[in-house]
């Protein structure tokens, strides 16, 4: 199965710092590691976790072997780098960073969460990753732990929409 | 155990830390703790430092510690036997 996969953009791991082989006009080479989640395992998201690993260079990835799903990521067993996603760019990152910023304002001000709206734009030089947590909570604190995964589901397709993702 | 299945507090990170560093966490609690550190440059770097602390600290062997050094010590530990 295809998946996706932020990394930093020396190419790295965000948590594990591994150095990963990147695709140069051919996919990378193919990495395995046995399947524990959060300890090994190559960990990936489903475009609906995307919102939840926000980083600055995103990859399709290949998954094969072992594939365990989580509500968070995918975990598997064998992975290899397939593409960087171009349009996931500087201006696509703040682009997204802006719409979950407008969103938190759009809903702090329909409840008058003046306490919520305050740290919105103080928080917006921290990036998407920030802003969409942020977004996320305030649905929350109106909606409970149906908002907060609504707006995290309405992030994901903006995702999708913007970077044509397979959904 | 964080408050919510959903996300953790910068709090939680700090009482959190030790149990994510030696990997005694859940997974489901492991993964409420990256996505915090994701978006939180503070609680990263707080982790990361503390991550090279033990680092730092598990390399250090008894020949390391200067004799002076261990010499403070020992008469410190001797004034709290005391004390």
């Amino acid at each position: 199965m295809n998946a996706y996969k932020f990394l930093r953009p020396d190419g790295t791991g965000v948590f594990s710092g591994f150095h990963w082989p990147l695709p140069v006009g051919v996919p990378g080479a193919w990495v395995r590691s046995d399947v524990d989640p959060c300890r090994s395992g190559i960990h990936a998201c489903r475009p609906r976790h995307l919102p939840l690993w926000i980083g600055r260079s995103l990859y399709e990835i290949e998954l094969d072997g072992e594939i365990v799903d989580d509500a968070m990521k995918v975990v598997a067993s064998q992975g290899r780098l397939l593409r960087r996603v171009d349009a996931w760019d500087e201006q696509a990152y703040d682009d997204y960073t802006r719409m979950c910023a407008d969103r938190a304002h759009e809903l702090a001000r329909a409840r008058a969460l003046e306490s919520w709206e305050a740290v919105i734009e103080p928080s917006v030089p921290e990036g998407g990753a920030l802003l969409g947590f942020v977004a996320a909570r305030i649905a929350e604190v109106i909606d409970g732990e149906d908002g907060y995964r609504r707006e995290r589901a309405s992030q994901a397709e903006w995702l999708v929409e913007r970077l044509g993702l397979t959904p | 155990m964080p408050h919510s299945p959903l996300h953790i507090t910068c709090q939680e990170v700090v009482e959190l830390v030790s149990d994510y560093l030696e990997q005694a966490l859940p997974a489901d609690e492991a993964a409420v703790f990256e996505q915090h550190l994701n978006f939180c440059d503070g609680c990263a770097l707080y982790v990361d430092q503390v991550r090279k602390t033990i680092d730092a600290v598990g390399e250090l062997r008894a020949e390391d510690v200067p004799e002076e050094t261990k010499a403070r010590l020992l008469t410190a530990f001797r004034d709290w036997r005391r004390g």
